[in-house]
């Protein structure tokens, strides 16, 4: 038990920090039997560390390493505040480094040097020493003594980061000095090794070259060697091996060339030539971005300026390649689109809100803007960040939010990796390591908390990076607001709007300046959304488009109260209105049409159930006495729900099925209320009660639910007139019912039409409109071709009367599923109206490659094909009887009718053909049957379609290689 | 503006260069060309200059007519046959749409994406094109039998002969202009010559081999006379071939070579042959795509008409040289087949193409054929295993119409064109009265 009396308790040790209070009591005994009386000094300044109970656990064992010189080594601490803040802080917060002073324990004496916490060591004498060590000594010894004499420098700069609180860009700085006194004093190891002549120049890139490394990571570097020998190979590689081999003296950190021209596969070491030859012709854009960093740090220096010298002038040349705007689009993006990593969360540098946000975005603009602005030119992210600060790229408040979250988020990296000094990133959980790095970071009091409390802020405050970094400095830019600090100039704005993808940059910039100029509540409230907007804008096709339709709504709504609000307290709805905006020309309508739709953008996007939309246009119409009023209310619901689908398709994943099943719901809902509306007005006409039940037969697309956007709706009338009725009569009003119901829906209004189509009857334009169920029966039993049946596959009796629905498609059942299937000559007449069709069916001009309809193993041709199958076999198969496209071809399949190949063969033409429609409505705003064959429109639909930018050219190929496949399996199948 | 982009401004001024011809080649191999002042070119590096592609046959969809071409700065030559200053220069061209994506007509586009296909496999592919021609007395009238210009034969001197005047004109002519050239000699027809072009990357190659058609027949109208690199000009002499050494690097090493393996052959390489064979019949429309090439390939001599690989065996389709001990860097094969009248990118794409193919597979090599094909009978042939090529354009299109390699490499609108393109040719060619029939038939019947 203590015999120093009352000061040194396990209470008192748990009290003033310590965990294991006991264990800590009979350690610092220990320490006390060495050299009596320290223990009472010492308990208090260990108390003080990260981790108290760590840091004496490895005094101790420095002690013990110590031996005699052990109560020395305590005296110095006890003594001297100075040496017992730097010994015990870095005691505290490093296993590693405890490690290295047992092995080495005369180290300690380093840290006794007071000027430590004044005076950076030079890089010169870092190096020299570094140096020295390895002079004269054999390769395995010279190894070794590299290994001990950076553990020696490293221990001195732990120190003064940890007890004398250098800037974390210091103790980068130092570290990077660090590593390239390393990199040369391996060099001479590896020179001596190999005997190699040849001259070589080591390039830091990355961190290193930035001047901005941390305690462990993978050094970058390329190497460039007068001549690239297999001696210069030899030296690199060796140089390579002295820095990443693990001995009885650990290892220094990995050496990684990966960064060089090619890669991987690049030979390891070029000339001049050789470099500048592959930055001149192959280099990325992001090479580039690497190249920014380069740094000459050790070997032949003359042949590392030269590098430098002749590789400057493609960093700043390569905003003026083509491919530019795209490539810093694909960055901008690999900027939010995070590698999935394992602990994603807990990661310092690649989860969100992490440092390569930081470094990316600061990248990015400097290559934008440090073309025409020099003083941009430096690596290192931190001063990059205050230059562009100074120039007023970013803004003063957001720009020092962002310094202050990366240093943050630096110092916490270096505090993680000096535990152990391994290469980690992500922050650990549990409570212990927590602790320490809490404390180690100055939250004495619940240490854990505090620390992920700020590291959340952080890292929220750096996930809003974009905006404050891209996007304010725009409104800045226009908004004539009493700002400090510089603004983005005019000229800067545009080649920053430029870089971001939008088109026209100068009208961009009116648009803005129309937006956020003046002192209302909503240039105020516009102000603070659009930084995300742009944002959203620039990831859409089209950003010109998408900020002008902004202006032009804002214009119609701004005084609107709820449409600001809407705007400002639901995220989702500007999110979705920007990307409506920016893609569709044919929601954008929809919207502008009647602004008020903007609601729509904040409700739930699934598609309403049939049933729900007639019961709403039921109401609203039966609210009105004029059927042409009432219509027009349908109508509006129907424009509003046609928003919700389209920017359904647009903003969430949706399939082209899914797309196809809503439409059809909201015709056939929309047709059920219109036939109301128009018996209505026929029988107010007329002054008499229908005579005669009336239904509406969905036909082609329409039948099959597969419509798209700009399809008109195929249907047939028929009607039964009642027992008593007059023939006459009674076919004279279901035609004026007929006529009524298509005229309500195609009247001039600020809704969309919706055109019915009766060609598909019998007889076609020249047949009566409407026929009784009698007369279809006769009709059929009378002329029955086989087209005929063939286009009764796709009837779908759903709208009117019910029992009439029902009793005309048990009568057509027997038609489009004959008992026997096809006689043979029926078979030949179907191929042979193909055939004419095919010779026929394309108007000129039309690329019969990329005809969603009619092109080769387009729709038709896959839908004949499998129409083909129905008519043979519905009568044995029931899964074929079926109007939709799809489940016949599963049906098919399972019915052993159609290899599985085959279908898939089918199906993916059918769909790729079908989602290309609707994209291409959905861009150009109106109907169209082929792929635009305007450049930008066609780029639109890729990217709908979910292609890179630039790959426009590889979906059309991929298109007609779809169709091609189908196009094949039709010939099989339908031909043969 | 990068380095190569201010070499070539600089150098427009300092050779007083007039003219800059932006090349170009359309689906079928012949050489297009646009001439710009120098006062446009900036521009061009910068956004290209645009041209209407529906003029060019099988480069738009006749829908999409202006097309970009965005000039390769890496590939500027003065054409020495222009003269000296003023003189005029060319430059290779990619083909792009109007928003800069590259354009899926270009051939050269289609040679590029077969090699970095490879490249991300880590290859990087080399040819070696040994190029035949014919030289004749002027050139010949619609209808006549063309003059050979002399009566030598097979690596023959002949003193003072137009041949070898031409050829060293040429050969100065291709070095001026940055083409280096390995090897040349008198063929085996009369009139006949051959020029190797030294080994380099196929997109190198291919632009190489664009340029020397130009060149050599720039040459023979200089001197009055004619060259052509039609496969078979005449019934009983030779005909002209561009046999292509190829091979793999990975970064600095050749993948073809294993040392002490049998014929020094790494298994890369196996597979490789192995993918070349395997799509031999497939690809043929494009190694070998007029109706004249299949004359040329049944004609026998160092023509290859069935599908086969031999150490040393020039009647193989597929011949693995000789290897030279401390050369591993030269392992190759040679593929026998192409003749000089191809689309150098696109059928350099398709044989790497196969190759790749093989290599992904991991096809097995088949057994080597020793014998001189032309000698078995048709049953050893049979025991052999060795199917034919295809005897005709029209077998060579049937073929390649099922061919799923063949529509990804060269990309669905090339294919398109191309197979339409030869199945026309094929169809005009079938209907022709030849005076084979005519000298047959009229004397006696």
């Amino acid at each position: 038990m203590p015999r120093h009396g009352s000061v040194i308790t396990p209470a008192n040790l748990v009290r003033a920090g310590f965990q294991d209070g006991d264990r800590a009591a009979a350690q610092l005994d220990r320490l006390g039997e060495c050299a009596p009386g320290v223990a009472e000094p010492l308990g208090p300044l260990l108390a003080r560390t990260a981790d108290p109970d760590q840091a004496l656990d490895q005094l101790v064992g420095l002690g013990d390493a110590l031996g005699e010189e052990c109560a020395a080594m305590l005296r110095a601490v006890a003594d001297d505040e100075g040496t017992a803040m730097r010994l015990l802080s870095v005691l505290g917060l490093s296993q590693a480094l405890g490690a290295h002073l047992r092995r080495h324990p005369e180290h300690w004496h380093e840290l006794t040097d007071p000027t430590l916490g004044t005076t950076r060591p030079a890089a010169y004498a870092v190096r020299a020493g570094l140096l020295a060590a390895v002079a004269e000594r054999p390769y395995a010894e010279a190894v070794d003594a590299l290994r001990v004499e950076y553990n020696r420098v490293l221990l001195r700069l732990a120190a003064r980061d940890l007890a004398h609180d250098v800037g974390v860009d210091d103790v980068a700085a130092e570290l990077s000095d660090l590593a390239a006194g390393t990199l040369e004093a391996a060099l001479a190891v590896a020179r001596t090794e190999t005997g190699a002549e040849a001259r070589l120049a080591v390039v830091a890139m990355g961190k290193c070259g930035a001047h901005e490394l941390n305690y462990v990571s993978d050094v970058d570097v390329i190497f460039a060697a007068e001549p690239a020998d297999s001696g210069a190979t030899r030296l690199a590689s060796t140089l390579m091996g002295v820095c990443s081999a693990h001995t009885g003296e650990g290892t220094i950190w990995p050496v990684d060339a990966n960064l060089r021209p090619e890669g991987r596969q690049g030979p390891l070491v070029r000339t001049l030539e050789s470099h500048t030859g592959y930055y001149e012709r192959w280099a990325h854009t992001w090479e580039f971005q690497a190249l920014l960093k380069a740094r000459p740090v050790a070997g032949d220096a003359e042949l590392g300026r030269l590098y430098a010298e002749r590789i400057q002038p493609f960093v700043w040349s390569a905003s003026q390649r083509e491919g530019f705007v795209e490539e810093v689009q694909a960055m901008r993006r690999r900027v939010v689109d995070h590698i999935p990593a394992a602990d994603a969360d807990r990661q310092l540098k690649l989860g969100v809100g992490g440092l390569r946000d930081v470094e990316f975005a600061v990248q990015l603009l400097q290559l934008v803007h440090g073309r025409t602005d020099e003083s941009l030119r430096v690596p290192t992210t931190l001063s990059a960040l205050a230059r562009l600060i100074d120039g007023g790229y970013v803004g003063r408040d957001d720009g020092q939010q962002m310094h202050d979250g990366y240093a943050f988020l630096r110092r916490l990296e270096h505090r993680i990796q000096l535990q152990q000094l391994r290469r980690t990133q992500v922050v650990p959980d549990d409570p212990a390591s927590l602790r320490r790095l809490g404390r180690s970071l100055g939250y004495l009091k619940d240490s854990g908390e505090e620390l992920e409390k700020e590291w959340r802020h952080h890292r929220l405050n750096v996930r809003r990076l974009h905006e404050k970094l891209f996007y304010r400095p725009l409104l800045a830019a226009v908004a004539r607001l009493p700002e400090d600090g510089a603004r983005l100039t005019p000229e800067a704005a545009r080649d920053r709007l430029a870089a971001l993808g939008y088109a026209d940059p100068t009208a961009a910039l009116r648009h803005l300046e129309a937006l956020t100029t003046g002192v209302s509540r909503k240039a105020a409230i516009q102000r603070t959304l659009l930084p995300a907007m742009l944002e959203w804008f620039a990831d859409a096709p089209d950003p010109d488009a998408g900020l002008f339709g902004f202006r032009r709504i804002s214009e119609a709504l701004g005084r609107t109260p709820w449409y600001l609000g809407l705007l400002r307290d639901e995220g989702k709805v500007a999110q979705r209105m920007a990307q409506v905006l920016a893609t569709s020309r044919y929601a954008t309508d929809l919207l502008q049409r009647e602004p008020q739709g903007v609601r729509i953008l904040g409700a739930v996007l699934t598609p309403l159930t049939v049933e729900a939309i007639r019961t709403e246009m039921e109401a609203a119409a039966s609210r009105r006495d004029d059927p042409q009023e009432a219509v027009l209310a349908v109508r509006a619901i129907r424009r509003r729900e046609l928003l919700r689908i389209s920017t359904a398709d647009l903003c969430e994943p949706f399939g082209v099925a899914e797309v196809g099943y809503a439409l059809t719901d909201l015709t056939d809902a929309t047709l059920e209320v219109a036939l109301g509306e128009a018996i209505r007005a026929v029988e107010a006409d007329r002054k008499a009660p229908l005579p005669t039940t009336m239904a509406v037969v969905a036909m082609g697309r329409y039948g099959g639910g597969e419509l798209g956007y700009g399809s008109d709706a195929d249907v047939m009338f028929v009607h039964d007139p009642l027992p008593d009725a007059d023939a006459h009569q009674a076919s004279s009003m279901a035609n004026a019912v007929a006529n009524e119901l298509r005229r309500l829906l195609s009247l001039p209004s600020t809704d969309p039409p919706l055109d019915v189509d009766a060609n598909l009857r019998p007889e076609g334009k020249g047949g009566p409109l409407t026929r009784t169920l009698a007369a279809y029966a006769a009709y059929y039993a009378k002329w029955s071709h086989v087209w005929e049946s063939q286009a009764l596959l796709r009837a779908d009796a759903v709208v009117g009367d019910r029992d009439l629905c029902r009793r005309f498609t048990e009568m057509i059942d027997p038609l489009r599923y004959p008992a026997s299937g096809l006689s043979s000559d029926d078979i030949v007449e179907i191929r042979r109206i193909k055939a004419r069709v095919d010779g026929e069916r394309l108007p000129r001009g039309v690329d019969p490659a990329t005809h969603f309809k009619l092109g080769r193993g387009g729709i038709a041709d896959v839908e004949w094909t499998v129409q083909l199958l129905q008519l043979r076999h519905a009568h044995e198969v029931d899964g074929l009887r079926t109007p939709k496209t799809l489940p016949a071809l599963d049906a098919a399949v399972a019915a052993g009718l159609l290899a599985t190949g085959d279908a898939e063969a089918l199906r993916a033409a059918w769909l790729m053909s079908s989602r290309a429609r609707n994209a291409t409505v959905q861009v150009r705003g109106r109907a169209s049957d082929q792929l635009p064959r305007d450049a930008r429109e066609r780029a639109a639909v890729a990217q709908l379609l979910r292609y890179p930018a630039g790959e426009t050219d590889a979906m059309v190929n991929d298109y007609q290689r779809v169709c091609r496949r189908a196009a094949a399996v039709v010939d099989r199948v339908f031909w043969r | 503006m990068g380095k190569q982009e201010d070499f070539v401004l600089r150098a427009l001024e300092e050779r007083e260069v007039r003219f800059v011809r932006l090349w170009f080649t359309d689906v079928l191999g012949y050489l297009k060309s646009v001439a710009v002042a120098p006062a446009e070119l900036e521009g061009a590096f910068s956004e290209g200059i645009g041209f209407d592609g529906s003029a060019i046959e099988g480069l738009a969809r006749v829908t999409e007519s202006d097309m970009l071409l965005q000039p390769d700065p890496g590939t500027f030559q003065i054409l020495p046959w222009r003269g000296e200053a003023p003189a005029t220069a060319r430059m290779f061209c990619d083909v792009a749409m109007p928003d800069g994506s590259a354009s899926y007509a270009d051939p050269r586009f289609v040679l590029k994406r077969t090699l970095s296909k490879a490249a991300e496999r880590g290859f990087t592919f080399y040819t070696h094109p040994e190029i035949e021609f014919y030289l004749f007395q002027g050139k010949p009238a619609a209808g006549d039998e063309p003059v050979p210009v002399d009566r030598s034969g097979f690596f023959d001197h002949t003193a003072q002969s137009a041949g070898s005047d031409f050829r060293r004109e040429a050969i100065t002519m291709l070095e001026n202009m940055g083409i280096s050239v390995e090897f040349s000699h008198h063929e085996g027809g009369p009139g006949q010559q051959e020029i190797d072009l030294r080994y380099a990357d196929a997109l190198s190659t291919a632009d190489n081999v664009m340029t020397f058609r130009t060149v050599v027949r720039e040459v023979a109208l200089n001197q009055g006379i004619w060259a052509s690199f039609m496969p078979k000009p005449f019934t009983t002499h030779p005909g002209s071939g561009m046999h292509t050494h190829v091979s793999l690097f990975e970064g600095e090493n050749n993948a073809f070579f294993e040392a002490g393996a049998e014929y020094q052959l790494s298994q890369t390489a196996r597979h490789f042959i192995a993918g070349i064979l395997v799509h031999a019949a497939e690809i043929s429309a494009v190694t070998n795509q007029w109706v004249n090439s299949y004359k040329r390939l049944i004609g026998g001599d160092e023509a290859p008409s069935y599908v086969c690989w031999g150490h040393n065996n020039r009647s193989a389709m597929v011949r693995v040289p000789m290897y030279k001990p401390t050369k591993d860097q030269s392992a190759r094969i040679e593929i026998r087949t192409l003749d000089a009248a191809c689309n150098p990118y696109l059928a350099f794409a398709a044989i790497l193409a196969a190759g790749m193919k093989g290599l992904e597979e991991e096809y097995p090599l088949p057994r080597e054929t020793e014998d001189n094909v032309w000698s078995l009978t048709p049953a050893e042939r049979r025991a052999l295993g060795l199917t034919m090529l295809p005897k005709n354009l029209n077998d060579a299109i049937s073929v390649a119409e099922d061919s799923e390699l063949l529509a990804e490499t060269l990309g669905e609108h090339v294919y398109e064109f191309f197979l339409r393109n030869k199945r026309a040719e094929w169809e005009e060619y079938r209907g022709q009265v030849s005076a084979f029939e005519r000298d047959r038939m009229l004397p006696v019947i």
